[in-house]
């Protein structure tokens, strides 16, 4: 069966699907019980509302033709403009598992392959097809498209398919309707740590079209890194900066990365300076040190971040959002909100005190407790999440009516009816009490004598001591 | 540490001690500031507690007895140790363990800190009369 006829039966089956509407489903909200029930579609006559179909579009067969050139649309648009005046324009090919090629005028930074061919663009079809010596791509240019052919030594020669990687303005026109293609090129994100929540984050964000990143960590990805994180195994030993600024090329090329491989706690005049920069700052640390230094820098600078952290084997874990003259996270840990963090890395944990120096390398072992990768996503997701309506404020799109949603400063999830969340409820009749895999959303207030964003001091003097206690001393304290 | 929040310390102890107990040195110099006190136990010896402010009030103080305390079986208290609420020693001065790391917020004041560190002293002196540890009075926080 060719490719064009499968194509028809899936389009067949597709409509045939969506024609079905009796034997098709909807969801209901039932208020009673809390659940959503299945229903016939066009059946239900009650109170809860319809709130979604069970199937929409259903699936088509794509095209697999392999052996393709994948041809950047920028860069033909600058290879036809050199053509002009010239014969031909060298540049080279990344072959990627032997079928694929990615053509560039010049070398990317993110890139799979250190396998080069070269490539010759023309418009003279004969150059296509005369001899040559070596293995070579040429690239036949029309002025409605592009031809490319595999040369290799022996003559035989290819014609392979190109395909074409969109220019800035159209690589995320998946996106249209939803956020407006180039809404968001030109915000600034500062990422502070790249760990589990950092790395996806960050490659979230460029996928939803944020143009310019600065990222800052002073870790390497290490062998316990690799199950929660964007990195693999061959990355092992990197910075963590080098290894997202790829991956984030990876997904947009055209956006600009700036890394800043440092402890922020030891650069705190770096801090301030990319915070006044950034439309948006994601806190994605793993202590509190750093969160005040943060929550210090983003009072003074009126920008908004965004905070996340997991508790102890991600059984749960809460997001907090600070905008200018809101709470602050200083304020929001001041309502008694420290908890006994996750553990991912013993040595981390010890450089910042989570886990005293006491503590035995043993029991410092058996304190790391790491939950899965899976039970962080739903955490990284509502950051990213709320990244993108804080950024996208006051621009129409598809994302506006979270607006109206996320209207809470701290959020709070839990994964599993563990420790902390062990008096919350099954999810099935959970009545009025909390339960898993929601979120809670809590309205925070901002501390009259918050020591970060109050804009005065006003100290925790704890107990007096006894007045026998206050009489003289005398020491030497030169 | 800000200008307005070292006021703040300042005055705060000034309102709690006479003016030759306590002093600040390198205030003007960011990250190497540091706090001298004398404490003096229920027994009537003093001390000289160092404060070290270099992350304060982000994080919690460095805090160390300005020379090498023994316990009662005459062993330096010069590392880490969950018993006697210590951690690693430096220049040759027993550091007290006050405040965890995740039970620190940045409007705890240094006397509130010279509270709890003075505490320590007393039940240090006790430990030398009981042989008791120091946990045994003083619990352990997060």
């Amino acid at each position: 069966m060719t490719n064009a006829e499968l194509n028809r039966m899936a389009e067949d089956v597709r409509d045939e699907g969506l024609n079905q509407g009796s034997s098709m489903k909807d969801l209901v909200f039932d208020p009673v019980t809390g659940d959503f029930r299945q229903v016939p579609r066009g059946s239900h006559r009650g109170d809860g509302d319809v709130v979604t179909e069970m199937t929409n579009k259903g699936f088509a067969a794509e095209d697999t033709t392999l052996e393709m050139v994948y041809l950047g649309e920028e860069d033909l648009i600058n290879v036809r403009q050199k053509l002009l005046t010239e014969d031909k324009v060298k540049a080279f090919a990344e072959m990627i598992d032997n079928e694929v090629y990615h053509v560039h005028l010049t070398l990317k930074k993110a890139r799979y392959s250190t396998d080069l061919i070269p490539v010759v663009f023309t418009k003279d079809e004969r150059v296509a097809m005369s001899p040559v010596d070596e293995d070579m791509m040429c690239i036949v240019v029309r002025d409605e498209d592009a031809d490319a052919f595999n040369l290799v030594k022996d003559q035989k020669r290819r014609r392979l398919k190109v395909d074409y990687i969109p220019s800035r303005e159209n690589i995320f026109s998946r996106t249209k309707g939803i956020l407006e293609v180039g809404a968001l090129k030109n915000k600034r994100v500062l990422v502070i740590g790249l760990g589990s929540f950092g790395s996806q984050i960050a490659i979230e964000l460029a996928k939803a079209g944020v143009g310019n990143f600065a990222l800052m960590d002073f870790d390497r990805v290490e062998l316990h890194n690799l199950s929660r994180h964007t990195a693999t195994v061959r990355d092992l030993g990197r910075l963590k900066t080098n290894v997202i600024e790829e991956a984030i090329l990876g997904k947009n090329p055209y956006a600009s990365v700036d890394k800043f491989p440092v402890d922020i706690n030891k650069d705190l005049e770096l801090l301030y300076e990319e915070v006044g920069k950034a439309d948006l700052v994601i806190c994605a640390t793993d202590n509190n040190t750093s969160r005040f230094n943060l929550s210090k820098a983003l009072v003074e600078k009126e920008k908004v971040g965004i905070f996340g952290r997991a508790i102890t084997r991600a059984e749960g874990g809460d997001v907090f959002r600070y905008r200018p003259g809101g709470p602050c996270y200083c304020c929001l840990i001041g309502e008694g909100n420290l908890q006994q963090e996750e553990i991912t890395n013993v040595d981390s944990a010890r450089r910042d005190g989570r886990i005293a120096a006491y503590v035995s390398p043993e029991d410092a072992d058996a304190m790391v407790q790491v939950g899965l990768s899976s039970d962080i996503e739903p955490i990284c997701n509502l950051m990213v999440k709320l990244s993108l309506v804080e950024l996208s404020r006051g621009i129409e799109s598809g994302i506006s009516s979270l607006e109206q949603e996320l209207v809470y400063d701290f959020y709070m999830w839990a994964n599993r009816r563990e420790r902390h969340y062990g008096n919350w409820k099954p999810m099935p009749e959970p009545g009025n009490l909390p339960t898993i895999l929601r979120w809670y959303g809590v309205k925070t207030a901002k501390e009259d004598n918050c020591p970060i964003c109050s804009g005065h001091v006003v100290l925790d003097e704890g107990e007096d001591l006894p007045a026998t206690a206050m009489e003289d001393i005398s020491i030497d304290l030169s | 540490m800000d200008k307005e929040r070292l006021q703040a310390e300042e005055s705060l102890l000034a309102r709690k001690f006479t003016p030759n107990v306590f002093r600040f040195f390198n205030r003007e110099t960011p990250g190497t500031a540091y706090l001298r006190i004398g404490a003096k136990t229920n027994q009537g010896n003093v001390y000289t507690l160092h404060m070290d402010l270099s992350d304060f009030p982000v994080q919690q103080p460095k805090v160390f007895v300005t020379r090498m305390l023994k316990n009662k079986m005459g062993v330096d208290l010069d590392s880490p140790s969950a018993s006697m609420h210590t951690l690693t020693s430096e220049n040759g001065w027993t550091r007290i363990c006050h405040y965890g790391t995740n039970s620190w917020t940045p409007n705890v004041s240094l006397y509130k800190v010279y509270v709890k560190c003075r505490l320590w002293l007393e039940m240090y002196e006790t430990h030398l009369r009981t042989g008791k540890n120091i946990d045994y009075y003083l619990n352990h926080q997060h």
